[in-house]
This record gives C-alpha cells, structure tokens and sequence, in this order.
C-alpha cells in the first residue's frame, strides 16, 4: 500500500507543475495564441520563486515577485504578437530562450556563478493531516480546483464564449464589441500567473533548488498536453498527469530494469509518450487539417 | 440599399455598426449621436450588423452562438438555462434549428437565421443585413423576405444591402443607391421607382459599353434574362455530331474536405458551347472543378478531354488536352499574390516544358508584357507583385493566362465574383469570344442571373449529383427547385 502512495505523490509531485502550466496554454490556445513561450514562462516562474525566497526570506513575497515577472514576460510574448505582428510560434520561441537564457544570467549576476541555488524552504506543506501526502506543497491541492475553475470559466461563462471567438473567429468577436487584441492580453496575463505557479511547484514543491534549464521541456510537453486535449481544460489536465504518469512509471521501470535496458530509453518514455498522444489526437481530429485551419480562421 | 461591388456598401454597415471609423462625418441614432467606431457604442444604441459571410465561430453550438452576443459581465451560465433561453429566441423567429448542433454544421441558411437571432439578441431596433440573399437559393430569399417582414412589423428597422434591383423591389420601403462610395439618390420611396433608373443610377455613365441590354439588365439584377429564348448572337448551333471537348461519364470521387464528392456526375461540353453550372455553394462544384482539373482523383467513371480518356492524366498533360482554368479563388489559387506578374503570367508557358528545361526570364517578361496590353490590363511594370492589381485587373492577369490559341476547354468558376460591373462585362465577353472561336465553356457560378444571361445549357448540382438539365428558357421556378431538392 506504502508503494502505491509513494507512486501517487511521485506523480502528483511531477504533474502538478505541467498542468498549471497546461491550464495557462489551454487558455492562450482557446485565445487564439499558439503559446510556444509556456517553457520560458515556466522557468521565470522557477527561478524568481527560488531567488524571491533566497533574498526576501518569505515564500508570499517570493511567489508575489514571480507572478509579477511572469506576467510581465506574457505580456511583452503579447506586445510583440499583437502590436508588432510577429509570428506567435516564433515570438513563443523567442520567449523561450529569453526565459531559459535570462534565468541563468540572473543566478550568474546574483551569485557570481552558475551553480544550482538552494533556498532553505519552499511551497508550505500539506502537513500532518494528509498521511501520506503530507509533504505534498498546498499547489497540489489547489490544482484540481483550478482545473475546475478554468473549465467554469471558458465553458460556462460569457467570457469564456468571447475568449474563443477571439481565437477562432476575430470578426465575430469584434462584431460583438469585444477586442480581440485585449481578449488576448487578458488571456495570456492570466496565463502568467498560471506559469508562476507552475514554476514555483517544480522548483520549490517538492525540491528547494533552482538550477540551469531545469524545466527541462516541461513547458513543451505542457504544450503538447493542450493540443492532446484539444483545448478543453479538463481533458487537457488529465493529458498532462498522463505525460507525468508515464514518466514516473519511466523512473520505476529503470530501478527494476536498469541492468537490462539503457536507462535513455526508459528517460525518454515521456517524451515518447507526448509525440504519441499528440499523434494519436491528431488521428482523432482530422490530421494537421485541423490544426492548420485553426490558424487560417485568423485571418480576417 | 443596393449598389455594384466596390460602391461602399459594406463599409457603410461597418461604419454604421462601429467596425470601421470614419476620418470625418457624425452618425446619429434616433436622433443621438454616435461614438465613432466603437461596436459597444453601435449596439447599446440598436445597431446591429449581420455580415456578408458569417460572422459565427463554426466550432460554437446554435445556443453558444447566441449567447456570447448577449450583453452583460461575465455572464456565468447552466447548461439547462442556456438550453431554454436559446429555444425561447429561437421560438420567437419560428426558426427550427437544434440549440445543440455545430454552426459549421448547419446549411447556410440556417446559419444566416443563427446570425438574425444572434444580432436581435439585445433586442436591436437598427438590424443591417449585408447581402443577405447572395448565398440563399430562390425560395430561401422568399422566406428571409418573410422574415423581414416580420421584424418590420415587431418595429424593427432594417437597412438591406443588395446588389439586385429585382429583390430590393419585392421587400423594400424605400432604395438608396450608392455608386463609388457616394450616396448617388434616396431614399426614394417604393412606389416611385423604376428598374431602369436605377439601373442607370448603379451603373453610371458609360461604363459598360460592351454589354448590350440583356447584360446590362443581368448586371444589375432588374429583371430575369434567358426567358426571351436562347440568345441570337451565334451564328448556329454547335453541331452535335463533333466531339465533346469535355466529356464526364458517371464521374464519382471520394469526398473532399467540406465538399461532397461526385456522386455519378454524367456532363459534356460540346465545341463552342457554354454550359453553366448552377446550385448553392458547397454542393459539390469545387470537387468537379479539381476534378476536371487533375486535382482530385475520379474513383470511378470516364473523363474524357477532346476524345482521350484523361482519368489519369496530371494537370500538365490535361492542359496540353487544352483544358484551361480560371479557379475558384482568385487570390489564393488563381495567382500568386506574392511573385511577380511575369512570373504568374509565365506559369502558361513553364507547365509546358520539361522540368529541368532552361527559362529566359527576359523573353516570358517580353511575353507577358506583350499579351497582358493585349488583354488591357491596367499595370505599371511586369515585375510588379500581383498582390497590387484591383480584383477586376487580376482576373484579366488570369483570363490572359488561360484563355490563348490552344485552349479547347475553359472551365470558368465564379469568374466575376467581387468584380465591378465594367469588369464582370468584360470577363463575360471574353468567356463569349472563346466559346466563339470554339472553345467549350464550363462556367460554375452561384449568380443564376449571369448563368441564364450566358449559358446555353445549364446543368444543376445539388449534393454532388446533377439534380437537373435546363435549356433556355430558362424557368426560375424549375431551376430554383432542382437547387433545393424539392419536388416539382
């Protein structure tokens, strides 16, 4: 029983940063963003909650600074979109490496080295009260009320209508009297909070440490969880904790089977796991069709 | 409202609905000022506009569609009060549409009601309706009138925008007319109004020196042309024992992606002919077009190009069978917006050699140049990008390109689609010389007024079959029903 416990944190532990971060893509996506900067938000997120911790010796502080950053990187990914016409996937990109390149500077110019930083605590705890998920960080418990939350809002609101005629069809939108261009700004702020926390939860939920490029492509896999989940919250959730899974399961394989298979295949298993599914709901929907028809609704 | 392509209507309702901003001028509603330019503005003061081609995200259900017009904040909702709020506005428009099937999954004119019930949502007291028949067969704009009818008398004004002199008599108070982005006279009331008058206002002075009466009356929609018998301009008939230039047996295809497949389509072209293809959009027409054109493959039947069996043929082969095309869409497959006007003019020439054949840039600009001044297309350089041509002058790059010597088929879809009148007189005159000399004509259009002006037989499709064959005259009913599927 204490191994099936211990196989559930290890996944809560790892899914719940991927699916903040996969909640902050879904509504970018349903905004009509393609968010290729979730990684680079992501990393922001991680870096400035550990830095925030080291140099104010408080946790609220530290997450107040991260989502402040986070937000700022989204609407900067925004400002080059929206106002100087670039290319979403290749502003994304950018962000990407702004985030994964500024991160490591800033421990360089803080610390005057590019070694790991430890910060003496991190997310408070669950506590006593859940047994064995006690270590768990209060995130993890937020998160399915999050996901619950995102779903309310884009499919039960209003708002969430508006958001999504945005993204697929801006005329509408603007035949409404919604601005498409600030639906956008709201969405993409908003999903910098979302990777404030996703980057706090992986660097400071279970570990207390930052070090270079830590997000490790999480912010991809986040991606790829949006398109697996075809843009709907909850779906798009439960691919992430899907990827998590199969990474877990990954680890666990390699403790039982290290001798007989190269331990790069069992640490690739995620990363398989994310071209498959995306595969799979790309089967599922009409090929690239439909992703490519998403985009060209764009244009009006 | 009525008016050619290009006399600003549609930038009238967008000012009007606060899309667009005006540099000068004010905008009264109900004798109360307007902001400028602001859709919010527009509609709490009543305005409402329903676009030309929709404006409905195709992913939202009906009952979404409805809703995410509606004013207010947030606007949380349940599932069940969404459901029963949609069918009550639904109700209330006698529209039978299910609140829970897919926009992009409805026909047309279900959509265009959707749109109705969308804009009347916040209780409109200004509804702007921006070419509402273009896209309705015969009985669908009798019904839409219907309806408009019905807001007149709930007290709802509605500002129509049309192009057809015919259809703004059957429905109108009164008709403005606009002409190059000015308001030429209205409102003048029903009563007083007289079809060559206005068409007259429309068109403008002599502009359209080539078209003789029966275009000029198609042009501008006054009245039904075709009935008068088959036009006299042709010396005789083509006779039918020379071979068709095109000739489909039992054609069927796999589907397309939002078109129907070809469902058994049996058609031929003879020398000298002009056969329209008519029926509402996305009844298969685009799918016969690839067809035709080696795009899509026939999975069963006989195309035939001038006597040889062309099922496998690639597009280079089938036009060097003299198959021409002038496609669909202008701006996406009929030219390269982005590459020189030499450089699309070339195309003609390049498809004829082998693929590493060597290519003198200067002799097929000298080409170019020499047969673009033959067609009087209005351009400034050969190097130019296409994407600087007016729709008129494009078409005329394109006509240029497909119509020469050795062309024995041209099939021709929606040519004069978004063109102004000078010009869609032009591109019907030049579909007339060529079907002259001898060429087949296969012209897919979704205007009936410009198939019964110009065809010599018209074919109907309907859900990827040819629902019917009419020969001229030509009867709107009859036509009209083989469209729609109904009954006879």
């Amino acid at each position: 029983m204490t191994e099936f416990h211990e196989f559930m944190v290890a996944i809560l532990r790892s899914g719940t940063p991927l699916v903040y971060v996969t909640m902050a893509g879904v509504i970018a996506q349903r905004a009509g963003v393609w968010h290729l900067g979730l990684e680079g938000v992501m990393i922001i997120g991680a870096c400035a909650t550990i830095l925030g911790i080291v140099l104010t010796g408080s946790f609220p502080a530290a997450i107040a600074i991260a989502c402040v950053l986070c937000v700022a990187a989204s609407v900067l990914l925004w400002f080059v979109i929206e106002k100087l016409g670039a290319n979403p996937i290749i502003a994304g990109l950018g962000l990407t490496g702004l985030g994964i390149g500024g991160t490591a500077l800033a421990v360089q110019a803080l610390f005057g080295s590019l070694a790991a930083v430890t910060a003496p605590f991190g997310v408070p705890r669950l506590g006593e009260a859940f047994g064995s998920y006690g270590a768990l960080s209060i995130f993890v418990l937020m998160m399915p009320f999050v996901v619950w939350g995102m779903w309310v809002l884009l499919r039960r609101t209003r708002f969430g209508l508006r958001l999504a005629a945005a993204g697929e069809h801006p005329l509408a939108a603007r035949s409404v009297g919604t601005d498409p261009g600030r639906t956008r700004l709201i969405a993409l702020a908003s999903g910098g909070v979302l990777c404030a926390i996703g980057g706090a939860e992986l660097a400071a939920g279970g570990l207390t440490i930052f070090a270079q490029n830590m997000t490790a492509g999480r912010g991809f896999m986040s991606f790829a969880a949006v398109i697996f989940g075809a843009g709907h919250p909850i779906a798009a959730a439960f691919a992430a904790m899907f990827f998590s899974l199969v990474g877990v399961a990954g680890i666990r394989l390699q403790l039982l089977f290290g001798a007989s298979i190269p331990h790069d295949v069992l640490l690739s298993l995620p990363y398989l796991a994310t071209i498959l599914g995306v595969w799979i709901s790309g089967r599922m929907r009409g090929g690239a069709k439909a992703a490519t028809e998403a985009s060209e609704l764009r244009d009006y | 409202m009525v008016g050619q392509n290009g006399a600003g209507k549609t930038t009238f309702a967008r000012v009007a609905a606060g899309l667009v901003r005006p540099d000068a001028g004010s905008l009264d509603i109900d004798g109360r000022p307007l902001r400028l330019g602001r859709v919010a503005g527009a509609r709490a003061a009543g305005v409402e506009l329903v676009h030309q081609s929709f404006a409905l995200p195709p992913s939202f259900t009906v009952a979404e569609a409805l809703e995410f017009g509606a004013g207010g904040g947030i606007g949380l909702y349940g599932r069940r009060q969404l459901l029963r709020r949609c069918r009550e506005r639904l109700a209330a428009l006698d529209l039978d549409v299910d609140p829970r099937r897919r926009i992009r999954d409805l026909p047309v004119e279900a959509q265009q009601g959707v749109e109705i019930a969308r804009a009347l949502v916040t209780d409109a007291k200004l509804l702007i309706l921006d070419e509402p028949t273009a896209v309705l067969p015969p009985s669908g704009i009798e019904a839409l009138f219907e309806r408009i009818r019905g807001l007149r008398r709930h007290g709802v004004t509605v500002i129509l925008i049309l192009h057809k002199i015919r259809e703004v008599l059957a429905v109108a108070d009164t008709v403005s007319v606009l002409r190059g982005g000015r308001l030429v006279a209205g409102p003048i009331p029903r009563e007083g109004a007289d079809e060559a008058g206005i068409a007259q206002m429309i068109i403008g002075g002599a502009e359209v020196a080539s078209a003789d009466g029966d275009d000029t009356a198609a042009l501008v929609g006054a009245r039904q042309v075709g009935s008068a018998g088959a036009r006299g301009t042709r010396e005789e008939p083509p006779p039918a024992a020379r071979e068709a230039v095109l000739s489909l047996a039992s054609v069927s295809t796999a589907k397309e992606p939002e078109e129907p497949a070809l469902d058994r389509v049996s058609l031929s072209v003879a020398p000298g002919e002009i056969v329209g293809v008519a029926g509402v959009q996305g009844n298969g027409q685009r799918t016969l077009v690839k067809t035709i054109a080696g795009l899509a493959d026939a999975v069963d039947g006989d195309i035939r190009l001038g006597g040889s069996r062309a099922n496998r043929a690639s597009p280079a082969q089938r036009r060097a069978l003299g198959l021409r095309v002038i496609p669909f869409e202008r701006n996406s497959e009929g030219l390269s917006l982005t590459s020189a006007l030499w450089e699309n003019w070339s195309v003609r020439e390049l498809m004829r050699r082998p693929l590493l054949s060597l290519v003198d840039p200067a002799a097929l600009r000298r080409q170019c140049d020499k047969s673009l001044k033959a067609w009087g297309v209005h351009y400034a350089h050969a190097a130019q990008n296409a994407g600087a041509l007016s729709g008129g002058n494009a078409q005329k790059v394109i006509l240029a390109r497909e119509i020469d010597a050795d062309a024995r088929l041209i099939i021709a879809a929606q040519p004069a689609r978004g063109l102004d009148i000078g010009a869609t007189a032009f591109v019907w005159s030049a579909l007339r010389e060529a079907a002259g000399r001898g060429c087949g004509v296969l012209l897919i259009s979704s205007d009936l007024d410009e198939l019964f002006d110009i065809s010599d037989r018209l074919v109907v499709m309907l859900s990827g079959g040819i629902a019917g064959t009419f020969a001229p005259p030509y009867d709107l009913a009859a036509v009209g029903r083989a469209m729609t599927g109904a009954s006879a």
